[in-house]
């Protein structure tokens, strides 16, 4: 029998941040936390969990991903629904501040465009700081393949990027 | 490229570092053990669906082998039908016949049409090659016609010239001729009235010598005195009978 309570008490801010920080907001990260745990449960009936964490981490990543494909691809998407600006940040300005909001905001909309596995690598990889040991174990497959997915995760998403930051400098 | 790729960079630390809220929140945490609790007492599918097959499974080998079985006997049935019911192979010579009017009446009407689109294409063409063509023949035709005719008419106006010019000096020379015939009789009819003038005023001083003479010897004879003194006689019809004293007078 599984103590849901003490996973949640255990991991639930891991689980909380990964949601938060790839989404952006409360609503959503609520959402997306409920669902890695619903989902979590789902994989406990199915195996035996040895790396909670590893698990939480995982599935709150690919919620939180799949949440991003249906925010971005609402009619709506444009609408601004970040409410960061509500905690207290470390940045010296508010411009500097908008800036990094942005780029975030900018991040978010090109993992959508990613597929699955390479966004859940390199979200698992570069806001986790998983390990490709870690990150292998996590997506099931071996270690070559996870560097191999991140590196084409890393690169694509480089190449989004420049896209993207052309076409608002033509813009 | 590095400044694109540190705003990169920049973006993805931007992202990792963004601030979040302490959480989750308590309600959250209570909607999700809600959650947990739902989906614990709700029943496993995937688990019962397993033991169910692990318990059921000859029953399962014998429902799929009636469900092959009827799969068989329904393809073979179908086969039969199907061969029963297909058409046969038409026969090539009669389709031939009852196709080839058609298609030759189709491409009949397909090349004539084809033809005459190509003749009313190339009349068309001809027409108006030929236009432009009449219009450049026409347009050097007038080219050629008014340098010739301004050719001729320059000549004829230089000749024009010419001869006005020719009857004028002929003219002028006439006149000039006239004008010297006229002043050479005007100086000759003066020449001519002046000694006849001349020749006049001696032979009528002459005739009033002649006259006086006649005069003065009617008087002696008619024996008026003598001693009437020369004197008396008029001074003017005194002459003298040098023609160079005449003259002077």
């Amino acid at each position: 029998m599984i103590d849901w309570q003490a996973i949640i008490k255990e991991h639930g801010p891991a689980v909380w941040q990964t949601a938060y920080r790839l989404l952006g907001n409360h609503t959503d990260a609520a959402d997306c936390f409920q669902e890695a745990f619903v989902s979590a449960l789902a994989v406990s009936r199915r195996q035996h969990v040895q790396n909670f964490s590893a698990l939480l981490t995982r599935l709150a990543t690919a919620r939180a991903i799949d949440q991003l494909r249906r925010r971005f691809r609402r009619p709506d998407c444009d609408r601004d629904l970040d409410d960061s600006s509500a905690v207290e940040d470390e940045a010296p300005c508010p411009a500097e501040q908008a800036q990094q909001r942005e780029l975030a905001d900018r991040v978010r909309r090109l993992l959508d465009q990613l597929p699955a596995q390479e966004a859940q690598a390199f979200c698992l990889r570069y806001l986790n700081d998983m390990s490709y040991q870690q990150i292998a174990g996590a997506l099931g497959i071996s270690t070559n393949a996870a560097g191999v997915l991140l590196h084409r995760a890393k690169a694509r998403l480089r190449e989004l990027f420049e896209l993207s930051a052309g076409q608002v400098e033509r813009g | 490229m590095s400044e694109k790729e540190d705003i990169f960079e920049k973006a993805v630390e931007s992202l990792r570092r963004q601030e979040v809220p302490p959480g989750p929140p308590r309600e959250v945490i209570d909607a999700t053990l809600a959650k947990l609790a739902e989906g614990r007492d709700a029943p496993a599918v995937a688990d019962v669906g397993n033991s169910a097959s692990l318990r059921l499974w000859p029953r399962a080998f014998v429902s799929f082998g009636r469900i092959a079985a009827a799969a068989v006997v329904l393809i073979a049935a179908g086969y039969v039908a199907g061969r029963w019911s297909a058409p046969r192979p038409p026969d090539v010579e009669q389709l031939r016949a009852a196709i080839e009017p058609v298609i030759r009446q189709n491409l009949l009407n397909e090349t004539r049409q084809y033809v005459q689109s190509s003749l009313a294409n190339g009349y068309l063409q001809v027409k108006e090659e030929l236009s432009e063509q009449y219009r450049q023949d026409m347009g050097r035709v007038a080219i050629q016609t008014l340098a010739a005719s301004n050719t001729i008419t320059n000549d004829l106006l230089s000749r024009l010239l010419d001869s006005i010019s020719t009857v004028q000096v002929t003219d002028r020379q006439r006149f000039a001729a006239a004008l010297e015939q006229v002043e050479s009789n005007r100086l000759r009819d003066r020449s001519q009235l002046s000694s006849a003038f001349a020749t006049f005023a001696v032979r009528t001083e002459d005739e009033l010598m002649r006259t006086k003479k006649d005069v003065a010897q009617v008087l002696s004879y008619t024996g008026l005195p003598s001693g009437r003194p020369d004197s008396a006689t008029p001074h003017e019809f005194q002459n003298s009978d040098n023609p160079d004293e005449r003259n002077k007078k």
